[in-house]
């Protein structure tokens, strides 16, 4: 017996080990069919996922004791690692990354700044488009492709020429107001002198005072209005319009805003008008061009215009038939009452030939019995009698002698 | 050289190591096989508990070092996860016992041999667990043979440089 065993030790220990873990594996499959069932009775679904007993629970914790500690372990260490190689190891191409990070980042400002300009682009061209269909003349938009590079010469380059329509001494405005005019005119591109150049002018006129001047630009490239009399009325925050005379700008046009007046250092008796351009004269970007002044006007404007003039004419006929009434009324009276006189007006004024009205006549005084110095119109050198003398007459001379009259008495 | 007998030439190719080595390795198997799921993710195609069952068994050459080594190994495998305790048990201590078994009748030290019985005893294993839950346990698994197959080819690889580096932990007679 003893040599059994020990002739088949390895297979008994085998065998053994085998039928214990069978062993335990047959209770803990019946476990959990007996939790099961409970937890169908109990209607409790915990019970069924706890069917382990205490012993496999006991393992299962000793089980995790033994291999969380170094999987803790590992992860950390793993972490620390991947920082370590991440932070510090791995950098090999840290540098190309980072100038391709600066150049997107460069090209993303790019791209916004080119963004917002062209959101203030649209802006501008809102306006614009916005003054140009109110505008009753012709325009043609142009853009601003550059300046002369010369402070003493305020000069603008619109992309727009000759082939496009422009002209010389065409106006050149914008929504805020006239820019200048076209000085030369190439095909595709053309010169505009600008009202802040010392060799522009463009007659203005101030909007409350209706002084009229000339408009031009000074030395330090500022608007000013020159060749006007000396005038206290002329206050800064006055707005400027043109004039319409130059046959270059339409008249009414915004030019600017009166900033401040000083004297004339040629003349003293003028003063010079600084102003403020309407326009953005240093940043214009889009203009127009003014190619028809003197087109029609717009379909809506015809249309108040058109009202407008009907709404006079009404006005007038209803003016008209109104003094007829009063004329006929006045006849008839003239007709019952002999002595009476037809009021002077200006309707039968304007009747009697368009001639100027007759003055009524003056009421003639009685003449005195025994007249003296004290009668109207005595003459005490020629003893005349004052019937003689005219109304005139009367009225001026005792007034000038009467201070010496009293002084006599 | 010739008269040596046959238990003095396998006791001279037994393997001995220190016990922290047999407390330590299977311990450390246990942890990589646990953790590297987390670095590697599902390409986790090797059981290293199962290998240094294996290398323990074939080096030892004693059947209940391999039988016992193997039921407290996969007892720990399955403790480690929501299944039955005891599958994995069964299945190591089977492998540990026929590796041995085999360790005793021929020298297993050639790389290539080593990489066959590793693919074999893998593949093995794998039936096993199969047998145990479907078979014995009754329980319904999924399983896939390929898989398996991917499992042990893998177990056979690690098994190439695994060995050699638990060779180098033998103590000194």
């Amino acid at each position: 017996m003893e040599s059994f065993f020990s002739r088949h030790r390895n297979l008994i220990v085998l065998l053994a080990v085998l039928l214990a873990q069978i062993i335990g594996l047959a209770v803990q499959v019946r476990r959990p069919a007996r939790g099961m069932a409970a937890a169908a009775q109990t209607s409790n679904p915990d019970t069924m996922q706890r069917g382990d007993s205490r012993s496999v629970m006991l393992l299962r914790l000793w089980a995790a004791d033994i291999v969380t500690p170094p999987e803790r372990l590992f992860h950390a260490v793993d972490q620390e690692a991947v920082q370590l190689w991440s932070g510090y190891l791995d950098l090999v191409h840290l540098r190309a990354q980072n100038l391709q990070l600066q150049q997107t980042i460069d090209w993303l400002r790019l791209e916004q700044a080119m963004l917002s300009e062209d959101a203030r682009q649209g802006q501008r061209l809102q306006s614009l488009l916005h003054f140009q269909q109110s505008y009753p003349g012709k325009t043609l938009a142009a853009q601003v492709i550059g300046t002369s590079g010369n402070l003493q010469s305020h000069l603008l380059f619109i992309d727009k020429g000759s082939a496009d329509g422009v002209r010389t001494d065409m106006a050149v405005i914008s929504a805020d107001g006239i820019v200048g005019k076209v000085r030369d005119v190439f095909p595709h591109t053309a010169q505009v002198l600008m009202i802040n150049d010392q060799t522009s002018g463009a007659g203005v006129i101030l909007e409350k005072t209706r002084i009229r001047g000339i408009l031009r630009g000074d030395a330090d490239g500022r608007t000013e209005i020159v060749g006007i009399l000396a005038d206290s009325r002329i206050q800064p925050g006055e707005q400027v319009l043109t004039a319409g005379g130059d046959q270059i700008f339409p008249r009414g046009l915004a030019v600017g805003t009166v900033t401040g007046v000083v004297r004339d250092p040629d003349r003293s008796a003028f003063i010079d008008v600084i102003l403020k351009p309407a326009a953005l004269l240093d940043r214009l970007d889009e203009v127009l061009v003014l190619t028809d002044i003197q087109s029609q006007l717009p379909s809506a404007l015809q249309s108040d215009l058109a009202q407008s003039q009907a709404e006079q004419g009404q006005a007038a006929s209803a003016e008209l038939a109104r003094e007829q009434a009063r004329r006929k009324a006045a006849e008839e009276m003239a007709e019952r009452l002999p002595g009476w006189q037809q009021p002077v007006t200006p309707a039968n004024a304007q009747g009697a030939g368009g001639t100027q009205p007759a003055a009524p006549p003056a009421p003639k005084p009685i003449p005195a019995l025994h007249p003296d110095r004290f009668s109207p119109g005595y003459d005490a050198g020629s003893s005349t009698a004052p019937a003689q003398n005219s109304p005139g007459d009367a009225a001026s001379k005792p007034t000038t002698e009467k201070p010496q009259n009293r002084s006599q008495l | 050289m010739t008269g040596l007998s046959t238990d003095y030439r396998r006791d001279r190719e037994i393997r001995h190591f220190p016990l922290a080595v047999y407390v330590l390795v299977p311990l450390a198997s246990l942890v990589l096989q646990a953790w590297l799921p987390r670095v590697l993710g599902r390409f986790t195609y090797f059981d290293l508990p199962l290998l240094v069952v294996l290398y323990f068994s074939l080096v030892r050459r004693d059947p209940i070092h391999g039988t016992l080594l193997g039921a407290v190994v996969g007892i720990l495998q399955d403790a480690l996860t929501q299944g039955a305790i005891g599958i994995h048990g069964v299945a190591n201590t089977v492998c540990g016992f026929l590796a041995a078994s085999i360790g005793i009748r021929f020298v297993v030290e050639n790389a290539l041999l080593r990489v066959v019985m590793n693919f074999v005893f893998t593949l093995l294993a794998g039936l096993l667990v199969v047998f145990v839950t479907g078979g014995l346990l009754g329980l319904e698994m999924r399983w896939n043979f390929l898989t398996q197959v991917l499992v042990a080819a893998g177990n056979a690889l690690i098994g190439l440089v695994l060995f050699p580096l638990l060779d180098r932990l033998q103590g000194k007679d």
